[in-house]
């Protein structure tokens, strides 16, 4: 018993010298608990939602300023269906509540509405509780303007784009896609580097007349071409076996796929600069770009609920950019204009990776 | 006669198919610098790992101060020390942690340890770096401190794997100064190396070649067994099979 | 005859510790270069240096006209080096290494085969065996072969014997001289003081400092003063008997022997000696004049620079 103890006490020496172990068990779970319980909620608020109001009277003038009052719905009003879809396509609203003509005199007269209300289920989960807080919003706003009870439906045409069978799988497919191939192209790539550096062979290479620049695409090239394919293969299964949609170019979807590839790749290069060991290397990848990619990514967590803090975070993960660009092309069809700036971005990242690894890869050593 | 402090009889080991240590008799006297040379991958690491209780053998038998080192290991692991290559010290605890530690596995109560401790430290002349982080000191200092640690317990015995690797020639004669006095005391000595002028500061040596051992005695046995000058003309003489 | 590989008053410092104080020296077409020093004392910063891996703090080397600070491309071209640890790819085989350091210098097995021939045919049955499988003394042999392949202009060999058999070490040095017949240098660094024999000349360095250049036989003869050489069953006795006779220098263990440094081996000290020795021993003993050794003299130029 006593020799437990001896060797428990020397192991928690360890661990307090050691800077690196301190941080990783102890700051990063800490960070984790914070983000998770304070940060990433599944509940919404501030929707973007349309409403195009062809009455544009006493009733339906109530119902508007009913759901711009507290916080759960930015509304924009605009002046007609294809405009409001248009802004559904591009993402700038989730949701469309279409107020036709005859709502007020319905609603006096009658008792009855005829509400429409379009959403955008690229992210099943989330569509359904805009459903929800929509029809609850309405729910009260009639109790408290209209009158008279039962509450009749509100809704008499309901629609779910993109995804009409609410599958979960649609949402989720993007965001597996951006972290395996985070996975093979960063993680893998930077313990390659790395092992290269520990073995001593990558001082033989750097003697070699073989240009930096080729010793590291050569280490790169096979990595992309795996990712490639087995980009490839997801998006078959998802097809095939999922019925995921392609509802968009095939061609851009390969594009923003390589592009987001060499933006990892560029990435993983930086990390193995930095790393002298390729468990350091490992470490690095993991807790500096899977974990991010897979919490922030908006694949679990929508940002928009994030606090503007970590949603600024958001915006120099590069999955980000490429999980909502892989949503416009897979479900939304969405023309390049609704998402060339998020492209520029992902252009823009791998651009500056690249550069910040070949000034970090030094052949000569001071 | 001196007790014999190592005893091996047809001790074997296979891995799989490879016969890495094949049917070794031989005894280790109490009191003796015992060397243990061969090649890398002529079975002495093996061999090695068997008599300090770390490897089952997988025939014969061998008992190491008394104790049986298939049957009874963990005895035999207390009434050892152990020194290996690169110094088994660990870098990020100061000198005092790691002579606490060590000491502590092997049962030294808390006033044993201080005691001992204290009195090492002075005689190796590092008492002003009992907190000093081992990483920090040099090769040589932490080659001797690594000795001491591993017979502070005063074991009857002391196994050391390749103890002088890297280091200057003053500082591999002083640290074969400290065996000498160590062995004078009583401490038996079981030491592999690669320098085979080292093979000349030992009682008796053996040689393993491919698993067996090819020679066993006093340096000059050897010498006169095979004709020859020195041990390195020994070694070349085994390697090319020659018998003695 | 002009200097093949020259290098004029290199330093380096990492952090505070001085790794190389000043280093300048010389190597010649037609010669082994062997740089002989324990772990610490600068072998691997100066191989780096060398190469044009590290940058010196201070001081300029050149390799054939090309100098290490303006034609660094032009230098790992054309030089071999094997770095400590062998430095092969532990999961490609033998087949698959060689081909792939001679593809990319541009060349190929086939090309250069007759500059390998001899240490290879050793390697050929393991052909396909992975570089990781292979004992030492083999991994030794490819790194090498792999060094080699494409006809370098110099070799560059940073401890290419540590921890290997003595076996593979002396048909290791063979292959250094055929190579070194062929036309190319070599450098070559080793802790091993025996070694020091097999080169043409011989820079022993130590804390970053070479203590002496020279060739081994010139090392030998510039011992200052002479060596007594005792042997005997117990060298602790005549080691605590004349510990502090004043005409001795220096005692140190060597084998199974004593050596004792001393000014002069004329008559009186001599008798000195003796007697004490009969006085004090009581096993028997011989003593006699002997040759110094390379370590003899790496233990008296240590002695020298510490004052």
């Amino acid at each position: 018993m006593k020799n437990l103890s001896i060797f428990v006490r020397k192991e928690f020496l360890h661990i307090v010298r050691d800077p690196k172990s301190l941080m990783i068990m102890v700051l990063l779970p800490l960070v984790e608990i914070m983000l998770i319980g304070f940060v990433l909620r599944f509940e919404i608020a501030s929707t973007n939602l349309a409403v195009v109001d062809m009455a544009k009277q006493q009733q339906s003038t109530k119902l508007i300023h009913r759901l711009e009052g507290g916080d759960r719905f930015k509304v924009r009003l605009t002046q007609s269906m294809p405009e409001a879809e248009e802004l559904l396509t591009e993402g700038k609203v989730k949701a469309i509540l279409y107020i036709s003509e005859d709502f007020d005199r319905k609603a006096v007269e009658n008792s009855e509405s005829s509400l429409q209300l379009l959403l955008d289920a690229t992210d099943p989960n989330i569509a359904t509780t805009i459903e929800a807080y929509v029809k609850a919003t309405l729910a009260d706003f009639w109790v408290d303007s209209i009158g008279g009870s039962p509450v009749p439906m509100l809704i008499t045409e309901q629609m779910f784009y993109y995804n009409p069978l609410l599958k979960s799988v649609y949402a989720t497919v993007p965001g597996l896609i951006s972290v395996v191939l985070m996975l093979i192209c960063a993680l893998m790539t930077s313990i390659s580097l790395t092992r290269e550096k520990e073995s001593g062979t990558l001082k033989v290479l750097l003697i070699s007349p073989l240009k930096p620049l080729q010793i590291i695409i050569g280490k790169l090239a096979p990595y992309l071409l795996v990712s490639l394919l087995i980009t490839g293969i997801i998006l078959a299964l998802s097809f095939g076996v999922f019925g995921v949609p392609m509802a968009g170019s095939l061609i851009m979807l390969i594009m923003v796929s390589f592009v987001y590839c060499l933006c990892a790749l560029a990435l993983g290069f930086l990390i193995s600069t930095k790393a002298k060991t390729q468990q350091v290397a490992m470490m690095m990848s993991l807790a500096g770009l899977m974990l991010p990619t897979t919490l922030l990514s908006g694949m679990i967590y929508p940002i928009k609920n994030m606090p503007l803090w970590l949603q600024g975070i958001t915006y120099i993960m590069p999955a980000r950019w490429f999980v909502s660009i892989l949503k416009h092309i897979m479900l939304k069809a969405s023309p390049f204009s609704a998402y060339a700036g998020e492209l520029a971005v992902l252009l823009l990242m791998t651009g500056i990776f690249t550069l910040l690894s070949l000034k970090n890869f030094t052949t000569r050593f001071r | 006669m001196s007790d014999v402090i190592i005893q091996a009889s047809n001790l074997s080991r296979r891995f799989g198919n490879f016969v890495a240590v094949d049917n070794i008799t031989f005894e280790v006297r109490s009191g003796e610098i015992f060397g243990f040379l061969g090649a890398n991958g002529a079975g002495k690491t093996t061999a090695m790992r068997i008599l300090c209780g770390l490897l089952a053998p997988s025939s014969g038998s061998a008992t190491v101060c008394g104790y049986d080192v298939a049957t009874q290991s963990e005895q035999v692991k207390l009434n050892i020390g152990y020194m290996s290559q690169r110094f088994s010290l660990f870098d990020d605890l100061s000198v005092w942690d790691n002579i606490s530690f060590y000491a502590g596995i092997y049962k030294m109560s808390r006033a044993q340890i201080k005691d001992a401790g204290n009195t090492m430290l002075d005689k190796l002349e590092l008492s002003k770096y009992k907190n000093r982080l081992v990483g920090s000191l040099p090769l040589g200092w932490k080659q001797k401190l690594a000795f001491a640690i591993a017979i502070i317990h005063k074991p009857q015995l002391v196994f050391l794997d390749e103890p002088t690797g890297g280091v200057d020639p003053i500082t591999r004669r002083a640290f074969w100064d400290m065996l000498y006095a160590a062995a004078s005391e009583g401490i038996t000595i079981f030491v592999t190396t690669h320098y085979l002028d080292e093979a000349e500061y030992c009682d008796r040596i053996s040689i393993m070649v491919n698993g067996k051992i090819g020679a066993l005695g006093t340096p000059l046995e050897l010498k006169e067994q095979f004709k020859v000058l020195s041990i390195y003309d020994v070694i070349l003489a085994l390697a090319r099979g020659e018998e003695a | 005859m002009q200097a093949f590989i020259s290098a004029q008053g290199l330093v380096k410092h990492y952090g505070s510790t001085l790794a190389l104080d000043n280093v300048s020296f010389e190597v010649y077409q037609n010669e082994i270069l062997g740089f002989i020093g324990p772990d610490g004392a600068g072998k691997s910063t100066l191989f780096e240096i060398l190469t044009t891996l590290l940058i010196p703090d201070a001081g300029e080397a050149s390799i054939n006209g090309m100098d290490i600070h303006k034609d660094y491309g032009k230098i790992r071209a054309s030089i071999g080096f094997m770095p400590g640890k062998f430095s092969l790819y532990q999961d490609l085989t033998v087949q698959e290494n060689l081909s792939f350091f001679a593809n990319i210098f541009g060349s190929s097995i086939e090309e250069n085969y007759h500059l390998i021939k001899g240490i290879y045919e050793l390697l050929k049955p393991f052909a396909n065996r992975k570089a990781g499988a292979l004992s030492g003394g083999m991994k030794q042999k490819l790194a090498l072969c792999c060094a080699l392949i494409h006809k370098p202009l110099a070799l560059f060999l940073d401890e290419p014997t540590t921890g290997v058999d003595a076996v593979s070490r002396t048909e290791f040095w063979d292959n250094l001289m055929q190579i070194r017949d062929s036309g190319i240098p070599i450098v070559v660094s080793t802790p091993y003081m025996d070694e020091a024999t097999r080169c043409d000349r011989v820079a022993m360095i130590h804390n970053g400092r070479i203590m002496k250049l020279d060739t081994p036989d010139n090392i030998i003869k510039g011992y200052d003063g002479k060596l007594l050489s005792i042997t005997c069953k117990d060298r602790q006795k005549p080691k605590a008997l004349l510990q502090n006779e004043a005409a001795i220098n220096s005692l140190y263990s060597f084998g199974d022997a004593l050596h004792i440094s001393l000014n002069n081996t004329d008559a009186s000290t001599l008798k000195l000696i003796s007697s004490k020795l009969e006085q004090g021993m009581d096993s028997p003993y011989q003593i006699k004049e002997v040759l110094p050794t390379f370590e003899d003299c790496f233990l008296q130029l240590m002695g020298q620079m510490k004052k």
